[in-house]
């Protein structure tokens, strides 16, 4: 069944739940890629994916139109993703290493270990979280470096830095 | 070119953000450096893998249940809150202030009219946490359950440490430290009633 898009945020900005699953049903792979390659961590992507939706949800009164609904979303679940990674720094219970540049670049499991083996999403999953986030949100979705710097509160030379980096620790990568 | 101004020169040409006269310098480079040649060129590859993986991933399991879920408890929620507004809007106003004035933190203690003493501080209290207690019996039944029972476990770690404190008081009244101890555990219980007068409000 193919639904007007339109008219489906209309409905589900009236509280209609059937019409917001529809919407979910269009977006969840979208959304779910998108947080997948922002936190490399399955079972993280699939609750941030839920935390997006609900907060698209709560927030969807004040979606005017102005942009695509699909990049509305988007911009909310790159938020949704930052902030959660915000929180658990403070909670200290992050368990992911990628945090330390020199992860790619020192000897690791056997993925990273198997040289040609390393495809390109394997490669951008083992980068350190500022540099994955900053290239998937570049060279994946397409995000100039200004929007970027508005996202994620940081400087615009520091997302061209990062963007350098992810690139120069992936050719390293994918060259072994 | 070397090092880090390298790099830097050659991602920035890969993406087109160069200045006219810099883009003319790094091809003038190019010409004459297979390396640099070479770096480009995967520069470019990988840049243009990047932009072809896939844009939509389906997830493992199915996550509407869950995102279903937590916006109908969200309902819920803001009708228990539209029950709460008009029932505790006049109370909230008037108990806070009631419980707050003599429960503020003891840089305030000064500006307690004169004549009202330990005393008149503790009746107050009792005063007004009957009074929040009160509104929060009458209305307890359009909580859910589950918020009901995090309260009254609070409320009754909150009260077992007054009940110590006012014990311990009785022992020796003139103490500074245990009228503290005192003074600290109603200003958590007046917060925690208040919080739920603010949210039930809100």
């Amino acid at each position: 069944m193919h639904s007007d898009p339109t008219d489906l945020i209309h409905r589900a900005q009236q509280g209609d739940r059937t019409a917001f699953e529809a919407l979910y049903r269009a977006h969840a792979g979208r959304v779910y890629a998108l947080c997948l390659r922002l936190t490399a961590d399955r079972a993280l992507a699939e609750e941030r994916t839920q935390d997006a939706f609900v907060r698209a949800w709560e927030r969807l009164a004040t979606f005017r139109g102005e942009s695509a609904f699909s990049s509305w979303l988007h911009r909310l679940t790159v938020n949704e993703v930052l902030l959660g990674r915000r929180a658990e720094r403070r909670r200290e219970q992050r368990v992911v290493t990628s945090d330390d540049p020199a992860a790619l670049e020192r000897p690791g499991g056997a993925d990273a270990s198997s040289g040609s083996a390393l495809d390109l999403e394997r490669a951008v999953a083992a980068l350190p979280a500022g540099a994955r986030e900053v290239f998937v949100l570049h060279d994946v979705e397409g995000y100039r470096h200004e929007e970027i710097a508005e996202l994620t509160g940081i400087a615009v030379g520091t997302s061209k830095a990062q963007l350098f980096r992810a690139r120069r620790l992936l050719r390293e990568a994918l060259n072994r | 070119m070397t090092g880090p101004h390298r790099e830097t020169k050659l991602n920035e040409y890969v993406d087109g953000t160069l200045a006219a006269h810099d883009r003319a310098s790094v091809e003038a480079h190019l010409a004459d450096c297979a390396a640099c040649r070479a770096a480009v060129a995967e520069l470019r590859s990988l840049s243009a893998a990047a932009a072809s993986l896939p844009k939509s991933i389906e997830p493992g399991r199915d996550l509407w249940a869950g995102v279903e879920t937590r916006i109908a408890q969200r309902a819920t929620w803001n009708v228990q809150r539209l029950q709460w507004r008009a029932a505790l809007a006049a109370a909230a106003a008037v108990v806070i202030a009631l419980g707050l004035y003599r429960l503020l933190p003891p840089s305030t203690a000064p500006y307690r009219p004169a004549g009202q003493g330990w005393a008149a501080v503790q009746a107050d209290f009792d005063r007004t946490t009957s009074e929040l207690g009160l509104v929060f019996a009458a209305e307890r039944e359009r909580l859910r359950p589950e918020t009901v029972l995090l309260l009254e476990r609070n409320l009754a770690i909150i009260d077992a440490a007054m009940a110590e404190s006012r014990a311990a008081m009785a022992r020796d009244p003139a103490s500074v430290e245990l009228r503290g101890l005192f003074a600290a555990a109603a200003r958590q219980k007046v917060e925690l009633l208040r919080w739920v007068v603010r949210v039930a409000a809100s």
